[in-house]
């Protein structure tokens, strides 16, 4: 007898997957029409008829280390057309909030972010950050000066402030992921291995850099979101966001760079180029957002839990608190602008520092999956 | 009755068009008849035409060459009458279409050497239906000096119970035996039971005790507990049943016949009728023959047979790869319902808790079927047992290997609301292996949904093995009949209790004897119950028809039975052996006992008859002899290229059928063949074929159903019969110098009425090959 694979089914896993959106998952029959309903899934060893079958069984081995799971783009049409109603989409997106949870440390901080009870603690935790470091440091002024007549939001909220917080919040994000990363990218591998997915035996760091290279046109051009077709239009408001986003980290980028090179301050004209591309880029988030949460809205079939309202909420939150600001100080309203701000950088903080633990971490795990994949050799190599 | 005829033929549906009418009532007057046209025979109008003729002139004997008579029946039933149907429509016009078999111009008419091969058959079939009226007789019903109108139920489990209920409530008496002290079966050791009715999700507590109350407390049901059949002798309607204690030794215990060993001497050869009767007398010693009756015993009309299961278990070295005997953790479902019921699960080594359990559907070993004698049932319990491993433990986990997971119909609910549950894993897959670890079962499984090999850590392993009927174990009925106490040819159906389980359910190769529940069939409670209503309801139409003097079934409302001239019987007991359902015993001579309301009225003792001196009121060896006979032969006297003529003798249950469909279809076949109805291939003499050879006839095929472990004879061993009197038929005409491929016997199912034509063809250019009947023109 050849090997064989022990099975070890956790029961924990299954009701915790059930309770964050694939409660579905123990209706498969078994049917494959998921499998070949799939756009994106590969010919050998497609996905998600496996994952399903897996996930009824409660294997959290053979799952959360599985790169398919990211290479799914949750576009639904194999929810769409089971037979069984056991929405594999929402499957998958449960399986990969919980392999989110597994590879990002400290595991209460993800606890706490994927749950609804948490958020009014969550959510006043950076203005205590920010007040408490703010007053020690004298970096929090309540009655800023106005310079040459108009409104400075750095004289309330000192750039120094954002920076103490933020460039730590940074490293640490960037650590966690680090961490994270090695060991998904390990078990990634040996999955692959184990289930005959790669012909590689080792991961090549080179060779892995090179498929990254190749597949980022792919993700910036959202091809593989598009060969969906039940959720099609949600490409683009996708799309929207992840542009917009890059936009915006251009600007940030170029105004740290600008302050702490060239020691220029805001605010900056409004004719001026990073500043066209800043506003742009903050109406598009904030289209894209709201068109994302319409699509879910209207999406009945298919489930939506709370990790994707707080994930599409904090990033309208985003877009709408930072064009205020910028309207509400051109309307010369000095209180209102520095609340906005405030809350403005609130939710910054959230997003940045529950990077790895959000919802969004997807940035990163599924480019790692798909410039793995890439790298593996599964696509164009012979089933 | 004086017989006064009347010839109606129909010019509608084509047949005007067809066939020349006018020449066709030359034949029928040429025998000295009344004929009368009507171009719509099956209207009012038509109807009424026939009954005016029947005021006016008296006529009580009709022949309505129309429609086939599987059509319009009602419309053609006169009470009292005799009515022949001669079938121009679907057995000429339309499977005959002028297009392909085109009629004589004027011109051709003019030359004798010229023939119309369909206006020829259609004459014929006048001739052939007038023929056999003249021999045929009114049935008169066969009834019973007394009768007994109570239905006996052997078993007293949910089967047995919901029987006895059904008929109850419909207002028949209702004796239920039951071998243990305590009602209840089977069932009643269940910790829970499967689901009775919509949604079908959850399991249900036993519905045994409820049962046993409306039983107990029904005026109409009698129980009787701590007993069993020794025997039941007699006929449907009156049967006279002897009841005894389980174990018990009485004179009234059914004797059983000699088995073959017995029945030959030292050579081989078969014993004289006095020492086979000695020895049958030695082996029964003690027990009273069939033809006495026990005048203590109480008389039933009809039994329901619910006499139930016991537990498949398997041979100590039968599954050796599933652990089976190597440890006491392996289990049957049965041996697991038993702990569930009796409290927590626990493993039967140490006691300790069993939170992971497999259960195994399939035995493995290379076949993908189920363990022997089961069924959906089993599939159901393993879904309803995995739950027991759930309800035991919060942290249990029970695993489901199956090959076929069966859950039919809404069953289907149940397995969705098993598959729910987070502690329930199921897979197709085989088991390999059953292996004991240092603490439990490692189980290994392959070609499962997992794509590879598979282990599993178990405590307790249960094997989904089936449900043996009793009647593997003995006969159960007792039937105090000669051909023995139990069901014939029981084997292939693995000694299940059943007679085609298709076509027929609940009636077994015994008429009166109704069986249901897991006699029959592996079956849950849900289906134990529907079926105890079929043979309820089965067992009253017996009642409901032996009082009429009519046959129950299959020939459901038939009047005739057979009628046996003794005075010419050489007690040759080929007819008691025979019959496919008992209904002839023998006594001391061997002369013929015959037992109508067990007949089925197939005809099969009329077929096996030497002497032909068993015959039916109005399906005789006369009846078809005649209308054989009344078949014009052309010789070379009449025409220098004579047509063939080709007798079929049809089943009348599905080949028949099936051209009629042929018909309707216009799927032609020669017009040289004529066909002739009948019961079952199995009343088929062969006096009839030879009458047919020695008059000219130039082949004789027999179109019949399937035979076989498949067969699909509605009276179980006609086909089987009539091929085996066709090979004997063929030394015969091989003394003859006859050919013995001028009779061939074909095997049809009633939906190959595409391929009838292409058989009844080939038979034809095989006698085309052969030549003309030597015996032509004799």
């Amino acid at each position: 007898m050849a090997d064989k694979y022990l099975v070890q089914p956790d029961i924990e896993f299954i009701n915790e997957l059930r309770a964050t959106g694939g409660e579905s998952l123990k209706s498969c029959f078994q049917c494959a029409t998921c499998s070949v309903a799939c756009p994106i899934a590969p010919d050998r060893k497609p996905f998600p008829r496996k994952e399903m079958i897996a996930a009824s069984w409660g294997l959290k081995d053979k799952l959360l280390s599985n790169p398919d799971i990211w290479l799914c783009h949750n576009c639904g049409d194999c929810t769409a057309q089971c037979p069984r109603g056991a929405k594999p989409g929402d499957v998958l997106a449960a399986i990969r909030m919980k392999a989110i949870k597994e590879y990002a440390r400290p595991k209460f901080v993800a606890d706490a972010i994927n749950k609804g009870k948490h958020l009014p603690l969550l959510l006043i935790l950076p203005a205590v950050i920010f007040i408490v470091i703010g007053l020690l440091t004298g970096f929090l002024d309540f009655t800023p000066e106005r310079v040459h007549g108009e409104i400075v939001q750095a004289e309330f909220f000192s750039q120094w402030l954002v920076d103490i917080v933020f460039v730590p919040l940074s490293i640490w994000v960037v650590v966690i992921f680090a961490m994270g990363l090695k060991r998904f990218m390990d078990d990634i591998h040996k999955n692959a291995v184990a289930e005959g997915k790669t012909d590689k035996q080792t991961i090549d760091t080179k060779g892995f850099l090179a498929a990254l290279v190749r597949v980022i046109p792919a993700i910036l051009k959202h091809s593989r979101f598009s060969e969906c077709s039940e959720n099609n239009d949600r490409a683009t408001p996708h799309m929207m966001v992840l542009f917009s986003f890059i936009a915006l980290f251009i600007v940030t980028a170029v105004f740290f760079i600008t302050l702490y090179v060239f020691g220029i301050h805001g605010p900056y004209s409004q004719l001026h180029p990073v500043k066209i591309l800043a506003n742009v880029g903050g109406i598009v988030l904030i289209i894209g957002a709201a068109l994302l949460m319409k699509q879910r809205m209207d999406k009945t079939d298919e489930v939506s839990t709370y990790k994707d309202w707080y994930l599409l909420w904090l990033v309208l939150g985003l877009g709408v608190t930072g064009m205020l600001t910028e309207l509400l100080r051109l309307a010369d309203a000095a209180f209102l602008t520095y609340l906005i701000y405030f809350i403005h950088l609130m939710l910054a903080f959230h997003l940045v520092a529950f990077l790895p633990f959000s919802k969004l971490a997807h940035l990163v795990y599924r480019t790692v999956a798909m410039a793995y994949n890439e790298y593996s050799g599964r696509e164009s190599s012979n089933a | 009755m004086s017989k006064k005829y009347g010839v109606y033929i129909c010019k509608g549906c084509g047949i005007g068009d067809a066939l020349d009418i006018e020449a066709i009532c030359d034949v029928v007057e040429e025998e000295a008849l009344p004929c009368k046209t009507h171009d719509f025979l099956c209207s009012e109008q038509g109807v009424d035409f026939i009954k005016k003729d029947m005021e006016e002139n008296g006529t009580n004997t009709l022949i309505i060459a129309a429609c086939s008579r599987r059509v319009n029946y009602n419309t053609f039933k006169f009470d009292g009458c005799i009515v022949e149907r001669v079938n121009l429509r679907e057995g000429v016009a339309w499977s005959h279409p002028r297009d392909e078999f085109p009629r004589l111009t004027e011109e051709e008419k003019q030359d004798e050497e010229n023939f119309d091969r369909v206006q020829m058959m259609a004459e014929d079939y006048l001739r052939m239906g007038m023929a056999r009226v003249e021999k045929v007789k009114l049935s008169e019903p066969y009834l019973l000096e007394t009768m007994s109108r109570k239905i006996l139920v052997m078993g007293g489990g949910i089967t047995g119970m919901s029987a006895a209920l059904d008929a109850a409530d419909a207002g028949y008496d209702v004796t239920i035996v039951e071998k243990e002290a305590q009602m209840g079966g089977n069932a009643a050791k269940w910790r829970k039971q499967l689901p009775i009715q919509p949604p079908y999700e959850e399991l249900i507590p036993s519905m045994v005790s409820e049962k046993i109350k409306s039983v107990e407390d029904h005026p109409k049901i009698d129980i009787r507990t701590g007993t069993v059949v020794a025997r039941i002798a007699g006929q449907p309607g009156d049967f006279t049943v002897t009841l005894k204690k389980p174990g018990e030794k009485i004179e009234f215990d059914v004797p059983y016949p000699l088995p073959p060993e017995m029945r030959v001497d030292e050579n081989g050869k078969e014993l004289e009728h006095e020492a086979l009767m000695e020895k049958y007398r030695e082996y029964n010693e003690g027990r009273r023959d069939i033809l006495t009756l026990d005048p203590n015993g109480e008389k039933v009309g009809a039994v329901v047979l619910a006499a139930g299961w016991r537990p498949y278990e398997p041979g100590d070295d039968e599954f050796p790869h599933l652990g089976w005997g190597a440890s006491p953790d392996v289990v049957t479902n049965y041996q697991f319902e038993e702990m569930a019921s009796a409290g927590k699960i626990t493993r039967p080594s140490d006691g300790r808790e069993a939170k992971n359990v497999v259960f195994v559907q399939s035995p493995g070993n290379g076949t993908d079927s189920d363990f022997p004698y089961t069924g959906v049932v089993t599939s159901m319990v393993a879904l309803k047992q995995a739950q027991y491993v759930r309800e035991d433990y919060e942290d249990g986990k029970a695993y489901i290997f199956y090959q076929h997971m069966r859950t039919s119909g809404l069953a289907e609910n149940f397995y969705n609301s098993a598959q729910q549950d987070p502690g329930i894993f199921m897979s197709k897959g085989e088991i390999t292996s059953v292996e004991k670890t240092g603490n439990g079962l490692s189980v290994t499984a392959k070609d499962t949904l997992l794509g590879e090999n598979i282990g599993v850590n178990a405590d307790l392993v249960v094997l989904g093995t089936g449900m043996l009927p009793v009647t593997y174990d003995n006969p159960t009925v007792n039937l105090a009949y000669r051909q023995g106490p139990g069901f014939r040819d029981n084997d292939i159906f693995d000694q299940y209790a059943d007679s085609n389980f298709i076509c027929f359910p609940y009636e077994t190769q015994r008429t009166g004897i109704y069986a249901a529940g897991a006699i029959r069939r592996a079956l849950s409670v849900e289906e134990s119950m529907q079926d105890a209503s079929g043979a309820a309801l089965k067992s009253i139409q017996c009642l409901e028809s032996v009082n009429r003097g009519i046959s129950v079934h299959p020939r459901s409302g038939d009047m005739s039975y057979p009628d046996f001239f003794f005075q010419r019987c050489t007690q040759c007991k080929r007819c008691t052996d025979e019959c496919p359902f008992g209904a002839i015993d023998d006594d001391e001579k061997g002369t013929p006992k015959p037992n109508p309301t067990r007949c089925r009225r197939c005809g099969t003792c009329m077929g096996a008859c030497p002497e032909r001196i068993i015959n039916f009121a109005d399906y005789s060896i006369d009846t078809i002899g005649s209308q054989i006979k009344s078949i014009e032969v052309p010789s070379e006297d009449d025409y220098d290229e004579p047509p063939l003529r080709i007798l079929g003798l049809v089943c009348e249950n599905d080949a028949y059928p099936a051209m009629d469909v042929m018909g309707l279809h216009q799927k032609s076949f020669s017009a040289d063949v004529r066909i002739i109805p009948v019961r079952c291939l199995g009343s088929v003499n062969v006096i009839w074929i030879k009458d047919a050879l020695s008059q000219g006839l130039d082949g004789v095929f027999l179109l019949g159903c399937r035979q076989g472990d498949d067969y699909q004879c509605h009276f179980v061993r006609g086909s089987e019969l009539a091929n085996i009197r066709m090979q004997k038929i063929g030394d015969a005409l091989s003394s003859l110098a006859l050919e013995e491929e001028r009779v061939a016997q074909y095997e049809v199912a009633i939906d190959d009425y595409d391929n009838i034509p292409g058989i009844i063809n080939s038979f034809v250019e095989q006698i085309e090959e052969l030549g003309p009947n030597p015996f032509k023109g004799f």
